[in-house]
């Protein structure tokens, strides 16, 4: 009888040290550094999230808990299911009262908002985050999981990398070393490899005519362009789409071939936002390049 | 030049009412009255600056009729001490200062021709400033800029000249050489009406006229005891007359 | 005499413009160079010539309207955007921007440069409404600080709304010379002669105005008609300026201070040497811009502060010690 016995004390024993186990990891606190370099402490998950940047509103869907927003800021628009939430406002008029209302759990924003001491100083935790590369949100991503306890992060980013690999698979078919141009904005600014579309460009093979030296938007001078002569020029519907009419444009292939990718504005969003949905932007550049350069044969 | 039932408004306001005047030609009348009396006004709507109603004639033909550049031509205003050069760093010599009389003669393009040189080089000799002409007028002391405004002036060749107190900022002797250069233009032909509140100046005018209250209250020949019986008047008689040589002091009663 | 300095300064100022001019097809984005890949020669002609010009076109426009300002005013801190000109036509910009997507065929004929002249036309035009025509100086100044304020907030509730805008607004208000055509100096060229030609006639009766608004009006001048003809060159000269580069700061209220020691006081050689001046500050400024870390540009209106502002700096000091000594 007594192997018996010890067998249960021993069945016991694991049992209440597997259920301990798993008390201690539920119950441990989260401590992660954010992008301030400070120290943010979370008892368990939070349940209430307001996000005040699109790209971390994304990301927090795109790991599956979009439920766990409360609130979020005027320019986040995309998955549909958050658009019904309250707007807290944009760049320079977070409206700090709705906040407070809201009662989140944490508030995620960018390093240099202007609100951090404010939200802080009422006793509201704050979580920064920068998300102005491809790196940037792999990090946030890896981040957001330790938050949330969830842990998606790195099937959402093989699925962002599987999307960007048929991207560029879209146009290696025949396609090599093509020229392109984008403009961010008419003065003209223009986006250098360095910059979150840059990275899209370059992980397409496609070959930025504004070299590495010169930062991410660099503001070019015209002519520059015309002497790089780019195959296709990309640029978003609100700057001047009237290229043809610049001096000395119509020399260059992509404006005489008018090998000329407009994007609209819901397009320009996914472009412009590093976040979950760079496999689409990756997706709608090599579409629009691939479109062009065929029909141009 | 004649007015009759002449009022001057200044905005809403009649500042000066029902004046009829007979201003003789060729001599030098002054108008002298007491502060806010209406003199500067008086002036200003001869030259055509105030709004005024009645009639205001030269030789019989009302100044209505004129047109706007011979107007210029025919009577020609000199500005109360003018403190109005700022800090507004307008470097015009002297030369050009005074050429800028000769804007009424000039054609559209206002360039000068040879008429105008010869009457600005006239005009700096006759007020001693001829030395003066290269000089920056801003650059001019307070006498200086005076004898340049007054070749101004003279500049214009007009028949007419009011002149409003153009001897307040000037010492002594500057206010001799201007009385002095004044006879000159009186024998060339010139009428001349000068506003003053120095009483011993105003006496020396050929013709003297008293506002009083935005009315006339005398007007006359500045050597009639009636002149200066009502100059007393004009001052309820906190003034007297004093003769000093052959001039007439004002001095408080 | 004096005549033969005003014929050597004006040519000194006419040969410098043409040096200027002929330094903006040497420089561009690769630096100062003429060797261009073939036939892209012509190219850079289509592009280089035209901008420069255009440059020093635009510079003269502002500086003749900065000139006509300052003696208008007489206020040696007025510049051509002080009617309203300025806000004016950056809501005229952001307006085009903002119903581009409506694709109306009147909005692309006008376009954005017609959008920024109509709205500095519209602006100054405020400005005289506001004012009850040009009765006083000091009134007229006020009604365009007063509209400038009004449409400035405008412009604040436009980026407010449609904050992706911002940027290509923000292009507008620093001042940009990077897309001058040869169209755009057609326009400004024409515009440049009919102003330049008319200011330069009536410009007596701004000499007339140094001695006082009273004494101007006794010599005959109609001053009330040819002050507003004076404030429509001003709106005019600033419209189809900044139409084409944008509201470029500081050329037209830097260029008469920076010829006025040349000018010798008559307000003719003075408009026409801030005319002069203003083209040549913007010339310069703008070849600053394009070479010094080609191929990057530095926004214009940047260095025309600087430019200005610095030259202006070391005339200041030295008339601060003229006067001590």
């Amino acid at each position: 009888m007594r192997s018996t016995s010890r067998a249960r004390y021993l069945i016991v024993g694991v049992a209440l040290f597997l259920l301990g186990f798993s008390l201690a990891i539920f119950a441990a606190p989260a401590s992660i550094a954010d992008d301030r370099g400070v120290v943010v402490v979370f008892d368990k998950p939070p349940q209430r999230i307001v996000s005040l940047l699109p790209s971390l509103t994304e990301s927090v869907c795109a790991l599956g808990k979009c439920s766990a927003l409360v609130g979020v800021d005027r320019f986040s628009n995309w998955p549909q299911s958050i658009q019904g939430l309250p707007k807290l406002g944009g760049m320079g008029d977070i409206n700090i009262e709705r906040i407070v209302q809201l009662k989140p759990d944490v508030v995620l924003l960018e390093k240099a908002s202007p609100v951090i001491a404010r939200l802080n100083g009422l006793g509201i935790k704050t979580f920064s985050l920068d998300v102005k590369s491809m790196a940037d949100e792999e990090r946030a991503l890896q981040k957001l999981d330790l938050i949330l306890g969830t842990s998606e992060s790195l099937r959402v980013w093989n699925q962002i990398q599987k999307e960007i690999m048929r991207a560029g698979k879209q146009l290696s078919s025949g396609n090599k070393n093509i020229r392109v141009y984008f403009e961010v904005n008419p003065a003209p600014f223009a986006a250098g490899s360095t910059s979150f579309i840059g990275e899209i460009l370059t992980q397409l093979n496609l070959v930025n005519i504004i070299p590495k030296s010169l930062g991410p938007f660099p503001k070019i001078n015209p002519e520059f362009v015309v002497q790089a002569k780019p195959d296709v020029i990309l640029l978003t519907e609100s700057t001047v789409a009237d290229i043809q009419k610049r001096p000395g444009w119509n020399s260059i292939p992509a404006v005489s071939k008018n090998q000329i990718c407009v994007f609209n504005g819901d397009q320009n969003d996914v472009l412009v936002r590093p976040g979950p949905r760079m496999g689409e932007a990756a997706l709608i550049i090599s579409q629009c390049v691939q479109e062009k350069m065929s029909s141009s044969r | 030049m004649k007015t009759r039932q002449l009022t001057v408004y200044r905005g809403p306001c009649a500042i000066l009412s029902d004046l009829n005047l007979d201003i003789p030609q060729n001599k030098w009348t002054s108008v002298i009255g007491p502060n806010g009396a209406g003199k500067s006004s008086l002036l200003q709507a001869m030259a055509g600056l105030l709004k005024w109603s009645g009639s205001i004639t030269v030789d019989e033909i009302n100044l209505t009729s004129f047109a706007r550049k011979d107007l210029a031509k025919k009577i020609a205003w000199l500005d109360q001490g003018s403190s109005n050069q700022e800090e507004f760093d307008d470097s015009l010599s002297v030369y050009d200062t005074v050429m800028l009389g000769r804007i009424p003669h000039q054609g559209w393009l206002h360039l000068p021709s040879k008429p105008d040189h010869i009457m600005v080089e006239q005009a700096l000799q006759q007020t001693d400033a001829w030395h003066l002409r290269q000089r920056p007028f801003l650059q001019l002391s307070g006498g200086e800029r005076q004898r340049v405004l007054l070749a101004r002036l003279i500049a214009v060749d007009s028949e007419i000249l009011l002149l409003d107190e153009p001897l307040a900022n000037l010492d002594p002797p500057h206010q001799a050489d201007f009385l002095k250069w004044q006879g000159n233009l009186l024998t060339q032909g010139k009428t001349l009406v000068t506003v003053l509140h120095e009483i011993h100046f105003a006496l020396r005018a050929d013709f003297v006229v008293m506002l009083k209250d935005g009315k006339l209250h005398f007007q006359g020949p500045s050597q009639d005891p009636r002149t200066h019986q009502a100059l007393v008047a004009l001052f309820d008689g906190r003034v007297r007359l004093e003769k000093l040589g052959n001039d007439w002091i004002a001095l408080p009663n | 005499m004096q005549k033969n300095y005003f014929l050597g300064k004006l040519s000194g100022l006419l040969i410098l413009s043409a040096v200027l001019v002929l330094l903006g097809t040497l420089l561009g984005s690769i630096g100062a160079s003429w060797n261009m890949p073939g036939s892209d020669q012509t190219v850079l002609f289509d592009i280089r010539l035209p901008r420069s010009l255009g440059a020093y076109l635009a510079g003269a426009l502002l500086g003749l309207a900065g000139g006509i300002a300052q003696s208008l005013f007489r206020n040696p801190l007025a510049d051509p955007y002080l009617l309203g000109s300025a806000s004016g036509a950056l809501l005229g910009v952001g307006s085009i921007l903002c119903f581009a997507y409506l694709g109306n065929s009147w909005l692309d004929i006008i376009g954005l440069n017609g959008g920024a002249f109509l709205g500095a036309l519209i602006g100054v035009l405020a400005s005289l409404l506001l004012a009850g025509g040009y009765r006083s100086s000091l009134r007229l100044l006020l009604s365009g600080v007063v509209i400038s304020v009004i449409l400035g907030a405008a412009n604040s509730l436009f980026t407010f709304i449609r904050p992706d805008l911002f940027q290509s607004i923000q292009s507008f208000m620093l001042g940009n010379t990077t897309l001058l055509s040869w169209s755009g100096v057609a326009v400004m060229a024409i515009a440049l002669v009919i102003c330049l030609l008319i200011t330069l006639i009536i410009s007596p009766v701004l000499d007339a105005l140094s001695l006082g608004e009273n004494t101007a009006r006794t010599l005959g001048l109609p001053l009330d008609q040819l002050r507003l003809v004076l404030i429509g060159i001003l709106a005019l000269a600033t419209g189809c300026a900044v139409a084409q580069t944008g509201l470029v700061a500081f050329v037209g209220l830097a260029a008469p201070h920076l010829v006025r020691k040349l000018s010798g006081g008559r307000q003719r050689v003075q408009i026409l040497f801030s005319c002069l001046g203003g083209g040549i500050l913007l010339l310069s400024s703008d070849l600053i811009a394009r070479t010094l870390f080609a191929p990057i540009e530095i926004p214009v209106g940047v260095v025309t502060a600087v430019l200005g502002g610095l030259y202006l700096l070391a005339l200041l000091r030295r008339t601060s010690f003229g006067a001590h000594s």
